[in-house]
């Protein structure tokens, strides 16, 4: 079933002087798990940004799951039930332990707090760190980080996990490592995975892989 | 304070105040004995009586601890009324005796009662009596015999004559009568002499204000600036909360609930503060010169401004914070 539908999407910055997207068409099935692979400056982070609700582009149409991202006036809301973004430097909250940091999307939802630390929980087990929900980010390891970023992409169980570049700033094991909790999250939760990396073989674990240059799409292929 | 200032010069007290035209604050400008009744003679004039003002100087202001030196008033006892005072605690000085009675400022700052002897121009006065009026100036001062203050001044006129009007009489009107009569002399009604002090007062709410208005504008500017520094230190942070679904509401009042924290911390330490500061300075000036109030007034009154100052200053870096796309915020290093 098709979950993201991109037609002739354009992004462009400096008043025209810099072409991020140039008319980019995509579809993306529910529930499958796409690496979007390009150097530096192709777009893709621009493409994962109109994923994830948080830039709008200058003409063209994002839909994702039946809602056309345009006609939306406040997009908040959308990215708190739909969206988990994981960042390549995590981006937790240094002053909040493990379990706040991933209770943050559950702030405005309606369920109790025992049940927001419940939900929490779960996910902090899911990604090994059970024994260190009470710590601060700064006492935990760039790959311990990463996977409390998973966690709290995650506890709102959203329908597209979009990730940054999540490997980007560890080293290859702790890397693969967090690429195995978060495939094992996503295939738990069932939801569709977009990873955005420059590393082939991160690229590889993916179903399929979109491969971007200049802001257009020069390669769409299965790797499976 | 103005009413309280109206009500204590028209008490029982003088109307007028007559003195002499070239009396520039020294000793020159003193009026002849005879005079007093020349003005008795005055249409709607009821009374009158004369009054000597002699300041002793400190020696050295350190060792003074009335700033002003020592003012002492010669009057009749019998027409003490006419100078406001009409209550005396103890007795009223007899004639021609070297007896006194101090105002209760006067006793705080002197450490002094009724028993006790005050020097004065080298004579020795025994207080008998203590009186209070109200007004700064009289309660600061010892009101002893005229008849034994011109002697040790070595002087036999008067600094003022004191008038009081006829019932139902307009003061204005006979102070204007009072100066057509007389070239060399000046009057100054009781209702003059509190618009007077009216217009001093008004000088210093309006210093005060504008001071207060000073600190308010400066302790704004510190709040924007450091809520701005804030919110530019938390772009990032903005940014990640705003790609997992805050709403810019939601920031807003994140932001501005920080700022009341942080301003009504400010307002508790900045209180403290002060009254510690305020405690240490009067201990180094002095102990009996002024006196600290802390008024439950003060404390709401700078605590609402605290609070609106916060306000003001934390409203537009939050609006700021909640307009930041978030892409914008989560480029931002």
């Amino acid at each position: 079933m098709e979950l993201i539908r991109l037609t002739n999407v354009l992004k462009q910055y400096d008043g025209g002087a810099v072409t991020a997207l140039n008319n980019i068409n995509l579809s993306i099935e529910s529930g499958s798990f796409v690496s979007i692979i390009g150097p530096s400056g192709s777009g893709k982070s621009t493409l994962l940004n109109m994923l994830g609700a948080l830039d709008s582009p200058d003409s063209g149409q994002v839909i994702i799951n039946g809602v056309d991202l345009a006609k939306q006036k406040d997009l908040s809301d959308f990215r708190r039930q739909e969206i988990g973004f994981i960042f390549q430097l995590h981006n937790l909250l240094p002053n909040l332990n493990v379990q706040e940091n991933v209770e943050i999307p559950l702030m405005d939802a309606k369920m109790s707090e025992k049940d927001k630390h419940r939900r929490a929980l779960i996910f902090i087990e899911a990604v090994g760190l059970l024994d260190k929900r009470k710590q601060k980010p700064n006492k935990l390891s760039g790959g311990e980080r990463q996977r409390v970023a998973i966690a709290r992409a995650l506890v709102n169980f959203p329908s597209i996990i979009l990730a940054d570049e999540p490997t980007g700033a560890l080293d290859t094991k702790t890397g693969r490592k967090v690429l195995d909790v978060l495939r094992f999250v996503h295939e738990s939760i069932n939801a569709t995975l977009i990873v955005v990396t420059h590393d082939r073989d991160v690229a590889k674990l993916a179903e399929r892989t979109i491969e971007i240059r200049d802001g257009q799409v020069i390669n769409d292929y299965y790797n499976r | 304070m103005e009413e309280s200032v109206q009500t204590t010069f028209n008490e029982g007290g003088a109307e007028i105040t007559v003195t002499n035209a070239t009396n520039i604050g020294g000793n020159s400008g003193l009026l002849d004995m005879s005079f007093i009744d020349d003005l008795k003679n005055v249409t709607n004039v009821s009374d009158a009586v004369g009054q000597l003002s002699v300041s002793e100087s400190p020696e050295s202001y350190s060792q003074s601890k009335n700033i002003m030196g020592n003012m002492f008033y010669g009057i009749n006892a019998s027409k003490l009324n006419l100078a406001g005072i009409s209550d005396v605690n103890g007795s009223i000085f007899d004639e021609n005796s070297f007896e006194a009675i101090v105002g209760v400022r006067y006793c705080e700052l002197n450490n002094v009662s009724i028993g006790d002897n005050i020097t004065f121009l080298g004579h020795d006065f025994k207080i008998v009596g203590t009186f209070e009026t109200g007004i700064v100036m009289k309660d600061n001062a010892a009101y002893i015999s005229l008849d034994t203050l011109q002697n040790i001044s070595d002087t036999q006129e008067v600094s003022s004559i004191l008038v009081k009007t006829s019932e139902g009489a307009n003061d204005t009107v006979v102070s204007q009568n009072i100066r057509d009569k007389y070239e060399n002399v000046s009057t100054l009604t009781s209702s003059e002499m509190s618009s007077m002090l009216d217009d001093v007062i008004g000088i210093l709410d309006t210093a005060s204000l504008a001071i207060s208005g000073l600190a308010i504008f400066v302790g704004a500017i510190g709040v924007v600036n450091t809520m701005v520094m804030t919110v530019y230190e938390r772009t990032k942070e903005i940014g990640v909360l705003k790609s997992i679904g805050w709403k810019s509401k939601k920031i807003l009042t994140m932001i501005l609930g920080e700022t009341l924290v942080l301003t009504t911390l400010s307002g508790i330490i900045g209180s403290i503060l002060g009254i510690l500061i305020a405690e240490i300075g009067i201990r180094l000036i002095g102990t009996n010169r002024f006196s600290l109030v802390y008024t439950p007034k003060t404390f709401i009154l700078a605590f609402g401004i605290t609070i609106i100052v916060g306000i003001i200053g934390g409203v537009y870096p939050a609006y700021k914070a909640s307009k930041l796309a978030p892409t914008e915020a989560l480029r931002y290093e």
